[in-house]
């Protein structure tokens, strides 16, 4: 080896030619960085727009308000609901519009297909609040079937092949000519929001499921969170160091990576089929999603009171308090804010979880909306799934609807999450 | 020389009081105490160790430590890193309890009764042994709150008025009075450094202690800061029985009257400070003393 000398100038410029290269490498690090973050802002906003451009057009709707004379000879007095208005409405609208029925009706059937069958409930209402009216001339007002509602919002038209619609062009003109006569109005489409799940698209709301999705967080909440938050508690402040607690410990990780299409058929199988709690309700989906949560809750609350400053700790035990008090007055609410953040990001993940609800009979179609944890529910991720496979085309606005009110539901959680952390944050 | 043989005679019968048994010749100590130069008064032995030993699962870090600790006194623990100093001190109010794996075997008697006796709860024994650690650690709460704890868990004060009574006579005497009195329901987080250190012994005395056990309370703190704790100390010391652990000799020379040298585990000399520092008789003791080693 010899000695090598390196004069001062050659090592300036070693010097300056390393640090381009330096700078050179930091740049392409940060370029990088902005590539992904536009990748993900750019997919993120695709998703978004796509669901909000192909949703939109669900948030509002056509109602249709036609005088319908109460013919005393074709309404029961004693049977209002009996009647089939709809027809009625459709000949007395057909005469209105000077058009002669063929002797078998099919024009008549043809028109009383435009309206949705809420104008027979709606009439029949009338007639049973009032059987005065009997005999006379009343608005009644209804929304118009999903496929008029259709062409009213311009999703199909004349132009559109006939084997791709199912509206006929004389439906269309008719149509055309009830709207100049100002029959059809345009509006909020408040039926989404406060009816349950239909096979009629006009009529199929999403409250059912939004009602039976917070019934099941309920319940989830309610098990998993003093659950999940008494057993970290434990394992991570009282709990003796040992094999067991190790085991333990080992078991709840690998739980938290368990496919969620698992803890369905745990769910079916012990819930259901063992203890015989009733399928498809908010209760056992809540359960299932329980125990699908635990083990995210466990992790983080025992991460968050490990991040607790053993100092805090000491000076309690110092003080003489109790192990108990040492955890409920210090340890734990300094722990808090990580434990709520744990606890509504594994709320979230349930709200939006699929899979399980198909093993304990949640996909299933359930028009009511469910008053009490133990009847038959859906939820709105098993609402978007049903219409997404429904054959109407108008529930495919309605599914990108869904989406959006599922969503914001998921937003409301985190803001409820960022705002209980602000709560509970404190300075140490 | 009276005091002397009384503690030697509660060493050897334990809980028992020692004016009701039998007098006999006082057995040699393995303790050497020297006898006291007069200056600073020494009160009569609050602590008693004897033989204590603590394990860390197999790692034996302090070796059969006997040791008198007199009330009204500030006894020093010296010595360099690791010796088992803090190990000890934390003996003194079973700290050691909470560490899993650790085992504390010998006897230490604080006023004739054996603290680790299974009679003595852990919870009872801190409220009558304070303890103010390396690091300021006040509660993340209020000034008020954080000196009203120790009243509070143990109920000692009856009514809202005698707690608010507590909470400035002990925030006086840790002189910290005068400068908190109008921001009592401020963070106490929010504090300098050395207003938190004072807190956290304003908050040991509101449960009106027996023991102050001090882990290099000064440590992290800045001159002007040492020297108001120091001053502190020197007043506390007329009430209250105070160990301090110091890394600091000059700090051990200005507040103590006693001082013990450890060293590896082991406790090597102990006598009045004046005496370790001026004549220490160990070989170790003065190299360390000295700064040869530590």
């Amino acid at each position: 080896m010899t000695e090598t000398r390196v004069t001062s100038q050659t090592r300036a410029t070693r010097l300056r030619a390393g640090l381009k290269r330096r700078y050179a490498r930091e740049g392409r690090f940060r370029l990088y960085g902005l590539l992904a973050i536009g990748v993900a802002v750019g997919f993120l906003l695709l998703l978004l727009g796509r669901i909000i451009e192909q949703g939109h057009t669900a948030f509002y709707t056509h109602s249709i308000t036609v005088p319908v004379y109460m013919d005393p000879a074709r309404i029961d007095r004693a049977y209002p609901q009996g009647t089939n208005f709809q027809l009625l409405v459709a000949e007395q609208q057909l005469a209105r519009m000077g058009i002669a029925d063929n002797s078998a009706g099919t024009k008549a059937t043809a028109l009383r297909s435009l309206f949705s069958s809420e104008l027979k409930f709606a009439a029949a209402a009338r007639i049973q609040s009032n059987p005065e009216l009997i005999g006379q001339t009343v608005p009644i007002t209804a929304p118009v079937s999903d496929e008029a509602d259709l062409y009213f919002k311009h999703e199909i038209s004349r132009d559109t092949p006939a084997d791709q619609r199912r509206l006929s062009d004389e439906q269309i003109g008719w149509l055309d000519q009830m709207k100049t006569a100002g029959l059809v109005t345009a509006h909020f489409n408040s039926g989404l929001f406060n009816r349950g799940d239909s096979t009629e698209p006009e009529l199929a709301g999403v409250l059912g499921a939004v009602v039976g999705s917070a019934l099941m967080l309920l319940v989830t909440a309610l098990i998993a969170i003093p659950l999940g938050v008494g057993a970290a508690l434990y394992l991570e402040e009282f709990a003796p160091r040992g094999r067991i607690t190790d085991l333990i410990e080992v078991n709840i990780n690998n739980l938290a990576a368990v496919p969620s299409i698992i803890y369905g058929l745990l769910g079916l199988a012990l819930f259901i089929n063992w203890m015989h709690l009733p399928r498809a309700s908010p209760l056992v989906g809540g359960l299932v999603l329980a125990l699908m949560a635990l083990p995210t809750i466990i992790i983080a609350t025992r991460s968050s009171l490990k991040a607790v400053p053993p100092s805090i700790r000491e000076a309690a035990l110092a003080m003489g308090a109790s192990r108990t008090q040492t955890v409920f007055q210090h340890t734990l609410p300094l722990a808090m804010p990580g434990v709520m953040t744990g606890a509504i990001i594994s709320m979230a993940h349930a709200l939006g979880e699929t899979a399980p609800l198909l093993l304990i009979g949640m996909v299933s179609f359930i028009p009511g909306i469910p008053s009490a944890i133990g009847e038959p529910s859906g939820a709105l991720p098993s609402l978007v799934y049903i219409w997404e496979n429904a054959s109407e085309r108008a529930f495919h606005e309605r599914t990108a609807a869904a989406i959006l009110v599922l969503l914001a539901f998921m937003i409301v959680m985190n803001a409820a999450a960022i705002f209980l952390r602000r709560r509970f944050e404190r300075r140490w | 020389m009276k005091f002397q043989i009384f503690r030697a005679q509660e060493s050897d019968h334990g809980l028992k009081a020692p004016q009701d048994m039998p007098r006999e010749p006082a057995p040699a100590l393995a303790v050497p105490t020297a006898s006291h130069r007069g200056g600073d008064p020494v009160g009569p032995t609050k602590i008693a160790a004897r033989d204590v030993s603590v394990f860390y699962g197999a790692k034996q870090a302090l070796h059969e430590v006997t040791l008198d600790i007199p009330d009204k006194t500030v006894t020093a623990l010296i010595g360099p890193s690791g010796c088992g100093k803090s190990t000890f001190l934390r003996t003194m109010n079973r700290m050691n309890d909470t560490i899993p794996g650790c085992k504390v075997t010998g006897r230490i008697e604080m006023d004739d009764e054996d603290i680790n006796d299974r009679s003595v709860d852990p919870v009872l024994l801190r409220a009558r042994v304070g303890m103010v650690f390396q690091k300021p650690n006040p509660f993340p709460k209020s000034i008020f709150e954080n000196v009203a704890y120790g009243p509070r868990i143990h109920g000692l004060a009856a009514s809202k008025a005698e707690l608010e009574g507590v909470v400035e006579a002990s925030l006086k005497r840790a002189g910290l009075w005068e400068e908190v009195a109008d921001r009592l329901h401020s963070p106490g987080t929010g504090l300098s450094g050395g207003q938190q250190q004072r807190l956290v012994i304003a908050r040991a005395i509101a449960v009106e202690p027996e023991v102050i056990l001090m882990d290099e309370p000064c440590s992290a703190l800045d001159p002007i800061a040492t020297a108001k704790i120091e001053e502190l100390i020197d007043e506390l010391r007329e009430r209250y029985c105070i160990v301090i652990v110091t890394h600091s000799m000059a700090q051990a020379a200005r507040v103590s009257q006693r001082t013990a040298f450890f060293h590896l585990g082991r406790l090597v000399e102990t006598g009045d400070t004046e005496d370790i520092f001026t004549n220490p008789r160990e070989r170790r003791t003065l190299d360390y003393i000295t700064g040869r080693f530590g």
